[in-house]
C-alpha cells in the first residue's frame, strides 16, 4: 500500500479505494483527481450524472466546454461517439449529452456509465506527453514527448528511469528531435520549459512513490507560455 | 559473497575430461597447460584412468583433495546429478560449458530449472550453462573450449569483457588480439542460470586489473540492481554496453494509445544513461569505445583541436566533430601568434591546424608545444600524422607521445592501416596513444571521450 506520508497522500487513497471496488483501470476522474491532487493544473472538471447536472456544471466553470463519457467499457471514448469538444451553452451541453448517450446504447448496449465528464475546454496550443510505466526490469520510468503525430508517426519519445531531477527532465525536453517545437520554432513565443519539467519530475515521483502504479498517462499535457495543463489522465494500477 | 574462486581458483576438476581432440574437455585442459595454469588439474572421467598424464577420477566423490571449482562439460541431462555430487563434496563453484538447456527446447528448459534449484538448495554458484565461461589473463585460467591456436588469446590488459554470447566473446577476443589491446577478464554466462552481469560488474567494480568494461547483453538479468551496480562502477570505471534485439520494441510503439508510451529498448537506453553507460550500436564500435578508454581518461569538455599534415583529413574529421557535437574551436589568437613566427606563412593555423605535406616530424611537436603543453584552451586533440612524405619518420610517434603527455589532455590519432603505417599503428598504440583507422572511428572514439567526461561532470 502507498506511504501515507508522501506529498501523493491523496493519490494513495483515491487508489486504495479503486483497488477495494476491483478495478484495475481509474476513472478518468479519478485519475483527474490524482493528477490535481499531486500539484499538477487541470481545467475544472465535474462528473455528472444527469444532462441537468452537466448544465450546473458547466454554467459554474464557464462556456466553452468538453463532455466525455465515463465508462468502464469503453476504453477509446472517441471511437464510440464519446466525446464532444466546444460545447457553448446550455442547450448544446443537453443536446450533446442526450447524443453521447445515445450513441453509447447503440454502439455498446450493455455498457456500464458512470455520467459524463464535464470539463472546462482549454484554449489551443501546444501538446505534450507525459508518462509513467514501470518495466517489469527496471521499475519506474518515465516518458516525455510532443504528443498527436510526433509520437505516433516519428516515436519522438525519450524514456528515464524514474525518479528524475529537474535536470534530468530538462534533459529529456531538450533531447527530443521536436525540441524547437516547444523552444520559440520561427519567433513563435517560447512555451513553459521549466513548468514543463517540474510537472515531468512530479510525474516520475509518482510512479516512483506509489507502487500500485503500473502506468500514468497525461495525453495531451498543454504546454503554454506560462504553466501546462493536463487535460486528460489515465491510471492504470494492479 | 565474492566470485574469486571462478577466476583465480587453486583446484579446478574438469567433468567428463578426455583427450579426444573431438571433446572440448580436451581443448580446455590443452589451452590451460598452454597457458602456465598454475593451479591443480583434476580430470574426472569414470571412462579413463589419466588424462594428459594427470590421474583422471571415476567420481567427484573418489577426489580427496580441496576442489575450489568444476568445470563440466557433459551431456545436460547429466549435469544435476554432477552438481549434487559436488554438493557433497563441498564444492561451491560450476562453470558449466554444455549446451543442451533452455535454449534447446521444453526438455531443455525442464532440466534448467531443476540445476537452478540445485545450486539454490545447495548454495552453488554456476556460471552458465551454454557458455564458454571465463578467461583471467592474470590468473593463467580459462575455460575456453576454442583452442588458443584458432583464436588468439588477448594480452594483459585493463579491458573486462561480459558477455551473454559466446560467439561474442570469442569475436571480441580475437580481434582484440590482433588490436593489442589488452584484457583482465572475460565473461561469457549463456543462460545465466545464476550468476549475471549484474553481479559480474558488482565483482570487476572492485576488480584492480580491470578498468574499462565492455558488456554485450541481449537482457538484463535484474534491470535495479544493474542500474546501481553499474551506476556505482562508472564513478571509477567505465562501462560500454551494446544492447543486442533492438528491434524487439519501440516497433509496437505508437500502434496503440498505451502503447505509445511502450517500448523496451528505449528503457534500456534510459538504464544506460542513468548509470553512466556508454551505449554502442555494433562491433567495430563496441571494440574502438573499449580501446580508447582502456588507453586514454575523458574529455574535461568538447574543445578538440585538430592537428594534421594532410588537408582533406583535417577537412573529413572536422565534418565529423560537427555531426558528433564536437567542438573544432577556432584557435585562439595568442596560439596564432606564436605559431606564426615559428612556421611557414603557408601553414594553415585556425583549427585544424593543416601544417601541409612539406611539415615533418618536429613541426608536430612544435603545434602540440604551443596548442596543448602551453595553452589549456583545448580539451583533447585529434592528431592525424599522415606519413608517406619523406618528412615524417617514426620519430614522430615519440615526439608526438611525448607532448600528448606534457599536455594531460586526452589524445587519439587518426591513420589509415596499411603495410608500412601499420607499424607505425603499433608503435603509437605501445605508447598508449589509440590509433583508428578512418575518420569516422576516430572521431567516434573522441566523441565516448567527451561523452564520458561530461556524464562525470
Amino acid at each position: 500500500m502507498a506511504d501515507k506520508n508522501t506529498k501523493f497522500k491523496d493519490a494513495g487513497e483515491i487508489i486504495e479505494n479503486v483497488l477495494a471496488s476491483g478495478r484495475k483501470i481509474l476513472f478518468p476522474y479519478e485519475a483527474m483527481d490524482i493528477i490535481k491532487s499531486s500539484g499538477i493544473s487541470t481545467p475544472a472538471y465535474a462528473l455528472a450524472k444527469t444532462a441537468n447536472e452537466a448544465k450546473k456544471a458547466a454554467n459554474t466553470m464557464g462556456f466553452p466546454v468538453v463532455l466525455k463519457i465515463v465508462s468502464p467499457d469503453v476504453l477509446h471514448k472517441s471511437d464510440v461517439g464519446g466525446v464532444v469538444v466546444g460545447v457553448e451553452n446550455e442547450r448544446e451541453v443537453e443536446r450533446n449529452y442526450n447524443e453521447i448517450m445515445n450513441n453509447l446504447i447503440r454502439k455498446v448496449p450493455d455498457a456500464d456509465i458512470m455520467g459524463m465528464l464535464v470539463e472546462k475546454q482549454a484554449p489551443t496550443t501546444t501538446e505534450v506527453i507525459v508518462g509513467g510505466i514501470r518495466d517489469e526490469q527496471f521499475g519506474p520510468t518515465v516518458m516525455f514527448g510532443l504528443g498527436g503525430i510526433f509520437v505516433e508517426l516519428f516515436k519522438d519519445v525519450v524514456f528515464r528511469i524514474a525518479p528524475v531531477t529537474e535536470t534530468e527532465a530538462l534533459e529529456m525536453i531538450e533531447e527530443i528531435k521536436g525540441f524547437s517545437v516547444l523552444n520559440g520554432y520561427r519567433g513563435a513565443e517560447k512555451l513553459d520549459i521549466q513548468k514543463l519539467a517540474k510537472t515531468v519530475v512530479t510525474v516520475s515521483e509518482l510512479i516512483s512513490d506509489i507502487g500500485e502504479i503500473k502506468e500514468v498517462e497525461l495525453n495531451p499535457l498543454l504546454v503554454y507560455t506560462e504553466g501546462v495543463t493536463a487535460v486528460d489522465a489515465r491510471i492504470i494500477i494492479n | 559473497m565474492t566470485l574469486d574462486k571462478f577466476f583465480n581458483p587453486k583446484s579446478v576438476a574438469i567433468i567428463g575430461a578426455t583427450e579426444d581432440p573431438n571433446n572440448i574437455t580436451s581443448v580446455v585442459i590443452t589451452n590451460l597447460i598452454e597457458m602456465g595454469f598454475t593451479g591443480n588439474l583434476v580430470p574426472v572421467n569414470p571412462h579413463h584412468d589419466e588424462v594428459f598424464g594427470l590421474k583422471c577420477y571415476a567420481s567427484l566423490l573418489d577426489v580427496k583433495e580441496l576442489i575450489d571449482i568444476t568445470v563440466i562439460s557433459i551431456p545436460s541431462g547429466l549435469v544435476p546429478e554432477v552438481l549434487r555430487q559436488q554438493a557433497r563434496c563441498g564444492i561451491k563453484n560450476a562453470i558449466v560449458l554444455s549446451g543442451g538447456f533452455a535454449e534447446s527446447g521444453h526438455k531443455g528448459a525442464v532440466l534448467e530449472e531443476e540445476v537452478k534449484t540445485i545450486c539454490k538448495e545447495e548454495g552453488i554458484r554456476l556460471i552458465g550453462p551454454n557458455c564458454i565461461g571465463v578467461l583471467d589473463n592474470y590468473s593463467n585460467f580459462s575455460t575456453s573450449f576454442l583452442p588458443w591456436t584458432k583464436v588468439k588469446r588477448p594480452g594483459k590488459g585493463n579491458l573486462g569483457i561480459l558477455s551473454q554470447s559466446g560467439s561474442y566473446v570469442v569475436s571480441m577476443m580475437d580481434m582484440l588480439s590482433l588490436e593489442g589491446i589488452g584484457v583482465s577478464k572475460v565473461v561469457s554466462y549463456g543462460n545465466r542460470v545464476d550468476v549475471g552481469e549484474s553481479e559480474l560488474i558488482e565483482y570487476l567494480t572492485d576488480d584492480e586489473s580491470t578498468r574499462v568494461i565492455g558488456i554485450y547483453m541481449e537482457s538484463v538479468d535484474d534491470g535495479r540492481r544493474f542500474i546501481k551496480a553499474s551506476g556505482n562502477c562508472t564513478r571509477s570505471k567505465h562501462i560500454v554496453a551494446l544492447k543486442a534485439g533492438r528491434q524487439d520494441s519501440g516497433i509496437e510503439a505508437a500502434k496503440s494509445h498505451t502503447g505509445a508510451i511502450a517500448g523496451k529498448y528505449e528503457i534500456y537506453k534510459a538504464a544506460f544513461k542513468k548509470s553512466g553507460i556508454v551505449e554502442v550500436y555494433g562491433l567495430a564500435e563496441f571494440m574502438d569505445a573499449c580501446k580508447v578508454l582502456s588507453m586514454q581518461k575523458p574529455a574535461k569538455g568538447n574543445k578538440v583541436l585538430v592537428l594534421t599534415n594532410g588537408g582533406g583529413f583535417g577537412v573529413s574529421v572536422s565534418d565529423l566533430c560537427g555531426d558528433t557535437g564536437l567542438d573544432v574551436a577556432p584557435t585562439p589568437e595568442s596560439i596564432r601568434d606564436t605559431l606564426s613566427k615559428k612556421f611557414p606563412e603557408y601553414f594553415i593555423l585556425k583549427n585544424p591546424i593543416d601544417m601541409t605535406g612539406s611539415s615533418g616530424d618536429e613541426d608536430y611537436g612544435t603545434a602540440m608545444k604551443s596548442a596543448l603543453v602551453n595553452n589549456d584552451f583545448f580539451d583533447a586533440a585529434i592528431i592525424i600524422p599522415l606519413m608517406p612524405p619523406h618528412t615524417m619518420t617514426e620519430g614522430v610517434v615519440d615526439i608526438i607521445s611525448q607532448m600528448s603527455k606534457e599536455s594531460g589532455i586526452p589524445v587519439v590519432i587518426c591513420m589509415v592501416s596499411g603495410v608500412y603505417t601499420g607499424e607505425i599503428k603499433k608503435k603509437f598504440e605501445e605508447k598508449g596513444l589509440p590509433v583508428f583507422p578512418t575518420p569516422e572511428r576516430c572521431v567516434k572514439a573522441m566523441s565516448v571521450l567527451v561523452e564520458r567526461g561530461r556524464m562525470n561532470g
